[in-house]
């Protein structure tokens, strides 16, 4: 696939996603923590973001006049975590020390860690509060923008519906919603527990452009958020990108237990063995 | 009451741009004033009182200051988790507005009732909780929330009780106890707090006892109570609002630990209102009318 058009910071290894889960890997690892599979499905989201959008003035993650990541789904937050080590954010003692006594990185997202927006893992909190800050940037008339990730067991609560109806209703075009897709949930899969349906078209019917991704495919995330910032839509947009849970690791795709197992030293090995010689599948 | 409340919301407003007054639908002529005046700084998000309260948190992110009106039953119950989480945990400075707190809402039923409010919201840490009893206190309690820049909760309750004060000058800045009526120190004081207050004066003055109005509930200045403590003979505590974890628990639980004494809590006795009536007829049934406390307090006290 063509490469796209925009600044691709490629010069260097960072956030490449094999890397991102690594991190994960060790940052698990080293704490005995479950949720590898949710952080996994939303490593390449989190990449192209990071290098090719969020905007932090001095490179400093509480600027005032930053680009907001509103972390929802705080399942995932390990992905997070592994991103503000690349970004020089975390130390190697943090990710090495993960989870231990005493140590500030929990193990859902926490609004206390500098470069986490909100704290969440209690599901349908991240998006109000992203649409108050959008409508809060209209009202200082800033160019901010505000990024949400929801997972798509997520969109059970009620809340994400609310806040939908006001981010369209208030034309909130510097909103720019992410689901990470990956079609399970902590009991089973979505569409056996409460179907969601057509997922683009209820986004459509709420006031939301809507795209469709493969989650996984940097570039076509990369094209879908670049046409969304075009601005040409005059509304918030929901991209809803089909991803794998568990993605990167060949034993932990599509895999549910891999929501709430811990890693041994052999599922270890063997997992960061894969990540290493590239053979990601 | 109310009016005092408008007017005081409309002077911050003006005076602070920051400032924000949202509402999850209510307030349908409350705010007329408001929204002629601040149009740009009043948002109806809807009947979504948790959106409402995510949308604070984000605003405060950006530097607003978010005043999060709705109905004590809504704000703060309905949205506990997203006050306890996504303001009260990052100290934002969000200001809770609930009105109609108790039984204001006499005929509409449970839905709508409120006795659980303060109780709830106590245990919730880095949260600020009062509960005016006259204009007075609303208008300093609503200066002391926006001074404060935390998290507050204002309880608004029956607000057409008439006058506890004359003028400022009575009510503390701090919104900590004050005294309004000096009865005999060898019987027991009230500590009243909003609704319960006037009652509480009328009774005080009938039986000679001390009468204190408190319209901080939390934090509770450990200095007064003590002062009332020893300046009475046991407390009573007065509220329109569940015995269990309000005004009467928060004193009691200071009373008890300094080991000053005896403390009745009157109050809302753990039970859901059965009855359709009005206002004055609920506060009959749940033992809060003026007689029944006083017989209460005769009762408990052998006065």
């Amino acid at each position: 696939m063509l490469l796209p058009k925009s600044k691709r910071k490629l010069k260097n290894n960072k956030f490449l996603p094999a890397r991102l889960r690594a991190t994960i890997l060790k940052m698990a690892f080293a704490g005995s923590t479950v949720h590898i599979a949710c952080a996994f499905s939303l490593v390449e989201i989190l990449s192209v973001l990071y290098r090719s959008f969020l905007r932090f003035p001095d490179s400093d993650p509480e600027s005032i006049g930053r680009d907001f990541l509103v972390l929802s789904k705080g399942h995932g937050v390990m992905a997070q975590y592994a991103c503000l080590h690349e970004m020089g954010w975390l130390d190697d003692a943090s990710i090495e020390q993960y989870c231990r006594d005493g140590t500030e990185l929990k193990g859902l997202s926490d609004s206390r860690v500098k470069g986490l927006e909100v704290t969440s893992g209690s599901l349908g909190h991240g998006l109000p509060i992203a649409v108050g800050i959008a409508k809060a940037a209209k009202l200082k008339k800033t160019n901010q923008r505000v990024f949400v990730i929801l997972g798509d067991g997520e969109l059970n609560e009620g809340t994400n519906w609310e806040a939908m109806l006001f981010a369209s209703h208030h034309r909130l075009d510097n909103l720019l919603v992410v689901i990470d897709c990956n079609g399970l949930q902590a009991m089973g899969r979505t569409h056996e527990i409460l179907g969601l349906g057509d997922l683009s078209k209820k986004f459509e019917s709420f006031g939301f452009a809507a795209i469709e991704v493969n989650g996984h495919d940097e570039n076509e995330i990369e094209e879908a958020i670049e046409s969304c910032l075009s601005g040409a839509n005059a509304k918030p947009t929901a991209i809803v990108a089909n991803t794998v849970k568990g993605k990167g690791v060949s034993f932990m795709e599509d895999d549910n237990r891999w929501h709430y197992t811990r890693l041994s030293q052999e599922t270890y090995d063997r997992a960061l063995g894969e990540l290493m010689s590239g053979d990601e599948k | 009451m109310r009016t005092s409340f408008s007017n005081k919301l409309v002077d911050l407003a003006k005076s602070d741009p920051r400032v924000l007054l949202m509402t999850g639908d209510h307030g349908y002529s409350l705010f007329d004033d408001f929204r002629r005046q601040c149009p740009d700084q009043f948002i109806n998000v809807g009947i979504a009182e948790q959106n409402m309260v995510g949308m604070a948190a984000g605003f405060a992110k950006m530097g607003f200051r978010p005043f999060v009106y709705g109905l004590a039953a809504f704000i703060p119950i309905r949205t506990l988790e997203q006050i306890k989480i996504d303001i009260a945990h990052d100290k934002h400075p969000v200001v809770f507005l609930g009105d109609g707190a108790g039984f204001v809402y006499s005929h509409l039923g449970t839905s709508h009732q409120s006795t659980e409010d303060i109780a709830c919201l106590r245990a919730v840490p880095n949260m600020t909780i009062i509960s005016p009893a006259d204009s007075l206190e609303m208008s300093v309690g609503l200066q002391f929330a926006y001074e404060l820049n935390a998290a507050v909760y204002v309880r608004v309750g029956k607000a057409d009780l008439g006058q506890i004060h004359s003028d400022y000058s009575q009510v503390q800045s701090s919104l900590d106890l004050v005294k309004i009526n000096s009865g005999d120190s060898e019987r027991p004081g009230i500590i009243a707090s909003g609704s319960m207050v006037g009652t509480a004066r009328q009774i005080g003055e009938i039986l000679e006892l001390n009468v204190w109005s408190c319209p901080k509930i939390k934090p509770l200045d450990e200095e007064s109570i003590k002062t009332a403590a020893n300046e009475s003979k046991g407390l009573v505590t007065l509220e329109e609002h569940s015995v269990i974890g309000g005004l009467g628990a928060a004193v009691a639980e200071i009373v008890s630990e300094q080991n000053l004494g005896r403390v009745v809590r009157i109050g809302v006795k753990d039970r859901f209102t059965d009855k359709c009536g009005s206002y004055s007829y609920l506060l009959e049934e749940h033992g809060l009318d003026q007689n029944s406390i006083t017989l209460e307090i005769k009762k408990k006290f052998r006065i």
